[in-house]
């Protein structure tokens, strides 16, 4: 570290390169930082629960086209066949597909009143299958009754008396009560309509998966009777794709005037809900990769420059003394100084984006390692390529000090 | 204390062979003044590289200081060069970004003096210069004469036991080779073995010793030797 007085001294008399280079180190530890959060931050939004049992179900839709379509009928033996399936879990008929994009909210509320604040919910219409359809938890409270289940027509504007929520949704209606506290009380749905909670699950994601309130769900016991109903189905273990199929066939053998389409498995679902997700991270990730590689070229490019300069110097300090370590030393422990000069820069302007990233998009802030971690892997790449002019520069024959003008 | 027998020194390129060095022989004594002059090409250069350590040979032994300098890794001779030898060039070679507190300092670090060990034997070189006044000056900011004394400081501050100087006056009008060569004269008063190479017959005769360099051989000059003859032979090839 002797060295590194002298070296300062002279790198503030090249200051325009050296500057340019930290600036550059600089500019690639913000990316860099920043980058990398966004892409634990989707990480880490694609890998909360759905709270589904999505290794094992798959939907479909059915579509009734002919006059005499007869929903009610049609949906209840479907049910029941398709239940009665060896393989199968359990089915229930629903109005959106959790993760898929499309679906339907409401607000609720606890006090009356257009005026009042509500929590926006999604809403999924199932029957008292929906809650083993989806495999999820109820932890407080119970399930619809089979007989509480009552048929929704297009244009309804009612809605019935009992819900089931989230947890999430309970605490968000009712910050201070717990999931047991919950069961019968009153929200108002549409400004003033009361419906009583009377079970709450533990998980369950709405439909959106970008959406701050994907946690917040509510269950509506009705079957829809809008001619066109999905039906949501899940599967023993391993079963699931025989059971696609299996089901698919059992459904068109016989004309019901209705159609069997789109029959999905919830993975595919996530996998094109979050398919902008993960272009984007394998966007930021060539772009840090490329911006690294860009950074170490010109340290590369920098160096080779100043060694080549510096020929004669090199072979003198050798003639004084200089052993071939001691050149590659002088290279390195200047490289340390113009990075962590960089690196400086770097820790302000990284915080810099990530306040206005924080502002603009509501990202989360960053984690403070961020910032040492970078500065470690940017200090390793410097060091990694100055190695090699370094290296080049210490074969320089001492020699050079008489043998040039 | 420094002697060379049969030295070879061959450089190869693709088409030639160039014999820089044949059968060099040459003793020099502790506290010699020794000028050697020959004509351009003679392997003057040559000679003075091998005897500094900084071009290896191809035959022959070399002692220094009575130790054979033969298979010795880089990382010995480098240590031996910071050591015990010290370099004048023509060109003065200063480190252009360093002052010349800086510069002087350049032997003494690779010696892994301490800081306050440094500054002492620093100031007491530019002292004998006469330039401890503008020790934070670049090297940029002093005349050529100026910038060959604070070569021989960087020269001196390790106290070497030999200064070897290649054409260290080359680049001076005479005015300042002359002041130069006082100083050397001064360095080798104080018991500095000096090998100088110059062109400059009149500053050769001023050495205690001279030698004649010719096809990459010595031959001896009497210090009573006509200066004529000198500068006669100089000019032959030179
Ligand atoms: N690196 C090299 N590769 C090939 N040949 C070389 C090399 N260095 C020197 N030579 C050759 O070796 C011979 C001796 O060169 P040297 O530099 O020692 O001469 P010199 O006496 O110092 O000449 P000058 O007075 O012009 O400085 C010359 O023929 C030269 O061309
Ligand atoms: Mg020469």
């Amino acid at each position: 570290m002797s060295e590194l007085g002298p070296i300062f001294r002279a790198l503030l008399r090249n200051k325009v390169g050296a500057f340019l280079l930290a600036l550059q180190i600089a500019l690639t530890m913000t990316i860099m930082v920043n980058a990398i959060h966004m892409i634990e931050n989707r990480s880490s939004m694609m890998a909360r629960p759905s709270g589904l049992d999505e290794a094992n179900q798959f939907y479909l839709s059915s579509n009734g086209y002919a006059e005499n379509f007869n929903e009610r009928a049609v949906v209840e033996e479907d049910l029941r066949n398709i239940r009665a399936l060896p393989g199968i879990v359990d089915v229930t008929q629903i109005n959106a597909i959790p993760l898929s994009g499309g679906g339907w909210s409401m607000g609720l509320q606890t006090e009356t009143g257009e005026d009042k604040p509500s929590v926006g919910v999604a809403v999924y219409f199932v029957d008292d299958h929906g809650i083993d359809a989806f495999g999820v938890n109820l932890i407080a409270g119970e399930n619809f009754s089979p007989t509480e289940i009552t048929y929704r027509q297009r244009n309804e504007q009612g809605w019935p008396q009992n819900i089931i929520v989230t947890e999430a949704m309970a605490k968000e209606l009712f910050p201070d009560l717990t999931p047991a506290q919950v069961i019968g009380k009153t929200t108002y749905i549409g400004g003033d309509e009361p419906m009583t909670i009377t079970g709450v699950i533990d998980q369950l994601q709405a439909p959106w998966v970008g959406w701050s309130g994907v946690e917040r769900v509510m269950l509506v016991p009705q079957r829809t009777e809008f001619r066109s109903s999905r039906y949501f189905i899940r599967t023993e273990p391993g079963q699931r794709d025989r059971m696609m199929k299996e089901v698919e066939e059992m459904l068109v053998a016989e004309d019901r005037g209705r159609l069997i389409r789109n029959v999905r498995t919830m993975e595919e679902t996530r996998d094109d809900s979050y398919r902008s997700y993960s272009a984007l991270q394998t966007i930021l990730w060539i772009i840090v990769i490329i911006l690294t590689i860009i950074t170490a070229l010109g340290i590369v490019g920098m160096v080779t420059f100043s060694v080549n300069r510096r020929r004669k110097q090199i072979g003198t300090r050798r003639a004084l003394g200089a052993s071939r370590f001691d050149i590659m030393k002088h290279f390195m422990l200047e490289n340390f100084l113009v990075t962590s000069v960089g690196l400086l820069l770097g820790v302000g302007s990284s915080i810099a984006l990530n306040i206005w990233l924080v502002d603009a998009f509501s990202l989360p802030r960053i984690g403070w390692y961020y910032i040492p971690v970078a500065m470690v892997i940017l200090w390793l790449v410097g060091q990694a390529a100055v190695f090699g002019p370094a290296r080049k520069a210490s074969q320089i024959s001492p020699a050079l000090a008489t043998r040039t003008a | 204390m420094l002697r060379m027998q049969n030295i070879r020194k061959i450089f190869k390129t693709e088409m030639v062979e160039t014999h820089a060095l044949r059968d060099f022989n040459l003793e020099v004594e502790e506290g010699d003044f020794v000028a050697v002059t020959g004509p351009s090409g003679s392997g003057k250069t040559t000679f003075l590289n091998v005897a500094g350590l900084l071009e290896t040979f191809d035959g022959g032994d070399y002692l220094l200081d009575g130790q054979s300098v033969k298979g010795m890794n880089d990382t010995q001779l480098a240590r031996l060069r910071n050591e015990k030898i010290g370099f004048i060039f023509q060109s003065f070679n200063l480190l252009p970004d360093l002052n010349l507190f800086d510069n002087v300092d350049v032997p003494l670090r690779y010696r892994g003096f301490k800081a306050a060990e440094r500054k002492r034997r620093i100031e007491e070189a530019l002292e004998v210069v006469g330039l401890a006044s503008r020790m934070k000056h670049l090297p940029a900011q002093l005349s050529g004469g100026q910038q060959q004394r604070v070569a021989i400081a960087r020269a001196l501050a390790g106290r070497p036991r030999f200064l070897l100087a290649d054409e260290p006056t080359g680049n001076l009008d005479s005015q300042m080779a002359t002041s130069v060569l006082d100083l050397m004269q001064e360095i080798n008063n104080q018991g500095t073995t000096i090998i100088m190479v110059t062109h400059d017959p009149m500053l050769a005769k001023r050495a205690s010793r001279n030698i004649f360099v010719r096809d990459g051989q010595v031959s001896e000059v009497g210090k009573e030797d006509d200066i004529v003859e000198l500068l006669h032979k100089t000019a032959q090839v030179g």
